[in-house]
């Protein structure tokens, strides 16, 4: 019953929620929770793959670096919103606007 | 003696490393200027020791007509495409580059150390050593004159003490007449200058070198007398000679252009004692007599002669009747030269060049007692001065030797230079009766010689003080070693036996010279032999010198001047009777000095009153100036320059520059449209036009907002889905 | 049977997550969402035989990620202000219905474009003949330290660069001058 599409299927969901919560929101921090939607999504991929395709395990070493460098990501980014927070007393994204003009 | 670097560059160098350290530091003042000073002493003196070694090899060591020694070095090469253009320079020594460098070495060191005394007042050392460094210049310039070997590095030199005489003249700067003398010199020699760069290129073009050797083997191979070289219709030599014998002229102050030298006195009188003596004019003479195988071999012998009678009695002429003291020197030198040159003419090679030491010893001597007196009684009109005698004991016994030295009195170096150019004049004059011309010329100049020098002596030195006030305060003579030693070190080689090797100068007495030193200017100095150059070789620097690898003979004198028996006789009759006549004529002209200003018996004044236009014609140096000036610049040049100064307004200003300003301004017009329309209006306009339209849609992109950016991404990628 | 059921469950759990963090107006409570989310793909990993990527999906999200983003959502937190400093009404920071109209607008084009370039490569594989499922964890070990050993030591100085980046840049410093 369960086959390949199924999962991407749900990985595709999963990616267009990300996409979305992206544009549509304004928070930073919340845009960092569309890019780890996004990022599962892709490493949901991998493991499907490896599992239907061709099970020699590369996908599931992918998958590992995705979460590997989306920690990465999460840390640095949040870093850099406490940074900005401090600076602006805002995590608006319309307010990083210094490399703008 | 090992001729290398070493041994010949100090002569030339030492005086020039002095001028270029003295022209930093003799500015300075105080005791930098004295250090300057001693500076320029010290160089030339030790130039003139390495001098003297050169001599004492050659006369000394040597003594052979055909030693020489010839180093060259590259000093640019153009080779290529075939061609060949090397320019060489170097060091041509021969006998009488040994005496030359010691005569201009031993009497520059004497004026230099007569100018500490004489400068000593003039602002501190001349104008804080301003003169000292130039003299340092003039006097390596002279040097490396005479060490040239050929032609063009002489021309460098030469021109360079033309630059020296220029600034040396015009040393006192402030007086409105030495700025006019200065340049007077400067421009009368360029004339001579213009000539000799034109035979030099002249020579160049035909020969490729104008090193001495190859002028002298091309005359031995017959180039320069080859009709198909000639120059103007006229053959080489002749044309070359003629333009090289103008920058002596030029250099020398030969006839024609003899108005420089005597304006050349508004300078330092030492100065004037270099310029005069040792280096400028004797540069003239030098170099007439390297190119004497030209001017026989383009047979300008006579008119060379002509030019040198003609100054010489010119000259003296107008000596009689000046009263500056310094202007009977300054014509006197003319005078002189042109005797020097009547020798070139007729011949006299050793006795041209020995009236050219010579008369540098004494030139030298008397413008340095002329300077002593002048220094002491503050005025150069002599008929204010008279019986300075018993003021100034040492001028007065150096400026007479130097007075019978010129005058050609037996036993003083002039008599035996001057009566041997005019023994072998008169000899030319017995073989054809057109060399009567110069020869009568120079005998008559000779007569006026001895004349005008004592007229000066007496007026100045003897009788009672026509001028008691001047007299007064004419300071008494102070035993000062630099005033007197180069006075007195002079006048002992105004003796004829330095030279001559006996006393009379005519070979009757051997006085303690051996046998071989016999006449032994005589014996050295002779015309260049042009076929011992044909197959010369040629020495580069660091070679050992031709003594070591060749022997010459020991020249012996001959008595016969290399002719018959015959021949040699008559020559020898026709120089006794010229010996005497020389004697004759020169006592007879400081007999007639004597009767005129010391006895009083024959009254000048009567003379003066009897023939007032002819004394003023001899005032004014007939008029040369006037001629020059009213003639040639006024007449000629002037509404020549105005004619082109017309030609340069009226045509080529009117139609070439402001015709072609009219098609400038026509085509600007044309421009002007095609810029204002095409260029303006539609590139550049255009441009920003297109740019701000981009501008607008390119900002609208370009927000800063992410999530914009994402939302484009997602659209391109839709349009390039789409696309596929 | 049970993978089918646990398929269903894990996938409710990751759709729903994430479909209520898109629509939950709480920053909190939308990052509570990603961690059901997140679990619910931990899930499905489970059901794919990944076990030691469920495992880390678990302790690295769980664990760590959505801690440090609750940590940071309270370090931030604040009043809003809704005006900008030109004085122009800004957007509120949790989107309103434009922006998620927006947001529909390019993730459908975005889905139409991914089912038109990817969808003739697709080809569908059964859970029929699929081997069993065996531990991983050996497996993977190594291969990590051996076909895949320079992205692994890439991967831990990533690690390293993202830990000192993190802690420099979020470092307090004075704002106006004085900083080091």
């Amino acid at each position: 019953m369960i086959s390949l599409s199924s999962y991407l299927i749900v990985s595709f969901a999963l990616f267009l929620c990300g996409i979305v919560v992206i544009i549509a929101r304004k928070n930073i921090i919340a845009m960092l929770l569309g890019m780890e939607l996004i990022l599962n999504a892709g490493a949901l991929n991998f493991a499907a793959y490896t599992r239907f395709v061709n099970q020699n395990l590369d996908g599931h070493v992918m998958s590992l670096f995705i979460i590997i460098i989306a920690a990465a990501e999460a840390a640095v980014g949040l870093a850099i919103v406490i940074r900005f927070f401090q600076i602006k007393e805002s995590i608006h994204i319309d307010d990083a606007v210094e490399l703008q003009s | 003696m090992n001729y290398t670097v070493s041994s010949i560059a100090p002569i030339v160098l030492l005086p020039f490393f002095a001028f270029v350290i003295n022209a930093f530091l003799a500015r300075k003042g105080g005791k930098a200027t004295v250090a300057a000073v001693f500076l320029a002493c010290a160089a030339i003196a030790g130039s003139s020791i390495y001098a003297i070694r050169i001599f004492n090899d050659f006369v000394f060591g040597n003594y052979s007509a055909d030693y020489n020694i010839h180093k060259i070095f590259t000093w640019f090469d153009l080779n290529g495409g075939g061609q060949t253009f090397t320019v060489n320079m170097g060091v041509y020594i021969d006998n009488m580059t040994a005496v030359m460098l010691l005569m201009v070495t031993v009497v520059a060191t004497m004026i230099h150390i007569f100018s500490t005394w004489y400068m000593h007042h003039d602002m501190n050392y001349g104008r804080n050593g301003r003169f000292f460094v130039y003299m340092s210049l003039f006097t390596s310039a002279m040097l490396g004159l005479v060490l040239s070997d050929n032609l063009f590095s002489l021309f460098i030199f030469w021109e360079l003490m033309g630059f020296c005489s220029y600034s040396l003249i015009g040393h006192y700067y402030e007086k409105e007449k030495t700025g006019d003398a200065n340049v007077k010199a400067f421009m009368t020699t360029r004339i001579g200058d213009v000539f000799f760069l034109l035979g030099i290129v002249a020579i160049w073009n035909q020969i490729g070198s104008v090193a001495y050797v190859d002028i002298y083997r091309a005359i031995a191979e017959g180039i320069f007398t080859n009709v198909d070289n000639n120059v103007m219709g006229v053959s080489l030599a002749a044309f070359s000679g003629v333009c090289i014998f103008l920058g002596t002229i030029g250099k020398s102050a030969q006839f024609p252009l003899n108005v420089w030298l005597p304006d050349a006195m508004n300078g330092p009188t030492p100065c004037s004692a270099l310029i005069h003596a040792a280096t400028m004019v004797a540069a003239g003479v030098y170099l007439s007599l390297r190119i004497y195988p030209i001017l026989e071999a383009g047979h300008l012998t006579y008119f060379v002669a002509v030019i040198g009678g003609i100054t010489a009695l010119g000259a003296a002429t107008i000596a009689l009747v000046q009263t500056d003291f310094k202007a009977v020197l300054a014509f006197s030198t003319i005078s002189q030269l042109g005797y020097m040159v009547l020798g070139v003419g007729v011949g006299s090679y050793n006795a041209a060049f020995m009236h050219l030491i010579t008369h540098a010893i004494f030139k030298a001597c008397l413008f340095l007692a002329a300077g002593s007196v002048i220094h002491g009684i503050h005025l150069q009109e002599m008929p204010r001065m008279g019986g300075l005698k018993n003021k100034m004991k040492f001028t007065w016994i150096a400026m007479w030797c130097c007075t019978l030295a010129i005058a050609g009195v037996p036993f003083f170096s002039g008599f035996v230079s001057k009566d041997r150019i005019l023994g072998d004049a008169l000899v030319m004059a017995t073989y054809n009766a057109k060399w009567w011309i110069p020869t009568i010329l120079g005998f008559a100049g000779a007569f006026l010689t001895a004349f005008y020098m004592c007229r000066m002596m007496f007026l100045a030195f003897h009788g009672t003080p026509r001028d008691q006030e001047a007299y007064d305060h004419c300071h008494e003579e102070k035993l000062s070693w630099n005033r007197n030693i180069p006075l007195l070190f002079l006048s002992v080689f105004t003796l004829g036996v330095w030279f001559a090797g006996s006393l009379t100068g005519q070979g009757f007495v051997k006085l303690g010279s051996k046998d071989g030193k016999y006449e032994w200017f005589k014996t050295l100095i002779q015309k260049p032999k042009v076929e011992k150059f044909v197959d010369y070789q040629r020495q580069p620097w660091g070679s050992t010198d031709i003594k070591s690898t060749q022997t010459f003979p020991t020249a012996k004198y001959d008595n016969t001047y290399g002719l018959s028996e015959e021949a040699a006789h008559h020559v020898h009759v026709v120089h006794y009777w010229g010996a005497g006549l020389s004697v004759i004529i020169a006592f007879s002209g400081i007999f007639l000095a004597f009767l005129m200003y010391i006895k009083g018996s024959v009254n000048p004044g009567w003379w003066v009153n009897s023939f007032n236009k002819y004394y003023r014609t001899l005032q004014n140096g007939y008029f040369m100036d006037h001629l020059y000036i009213k003639g040639f610049i006024q007449k000629g040049l002037l509404p020549f320059n105005n004619l082109l100064a017309r030609f340069d307004m009226g045509v080529y200003d009117r139609y070439g520059v402001d015709g072609w300003a009219g098609v400038t301004k026509y085509i600007m017009g044309v421009a002007k449209w095609f810029d204002n329309l095409f260029v303006d209006q539609i590139m550049v306009d255009g441009t920003g036009a297109s740019v701000k339209v981009f501008n607008v849609i390119l900002r609208t992109i370009q927000s800063g907002k992410i999530q914009f950016y994402i939302i484009i991404i997602v659209l391109v990628l839709l349009g390039y889905v789409l696309a596929l | 049977m049970f993978l089918d059921t646990m398929f269903l469950l894990s996938a409710l759990a990751t759709l729903g997550g994430a479909l209520m963090v898109v629509m939950s107006k709480n920053l909190m409570h939308a990052c509570m969402y990603l961690l059901l989310s997140l679990f619910g793909v931990a899930g499905l990993y489970a059901t794919l035989g990944a076990d030691f990527l469920a495992a880390t999906q678990l302790v690295v999200y769980a664990g760590g990620v959505v801690i440090l983003m609750l940590f940071a959502i309270m370090l931030t937190g604040g009043v809003e202000e809704f005006v900008n400093k030109f004085g122009i009404n800004k957007i509120p920071s949790m989107g309103t219905t434009k922006t998620y109209t927006i947001g529909a607008i390019v993730s459908l084009i975005f889905s139409f474009v991914i089912l038109k370039t990817l969808s003739p490569l697709f080809k569908n594989y059964s859970q029929a003949d699929l081997p069993p499922m065996e531990s991983t964890v050996e497996d993977i070990g190594v291969l990590l330290v051996t076909d895949h050993a320079l992205a692994f030591e890439i991967s831990s100085v990533l690690l390293l660069g993202a830990l000192i980046g993190a802690a420099v840049i979020s470092r307090p410093r004075k704002i106006n001058g004085g900083s080091k």
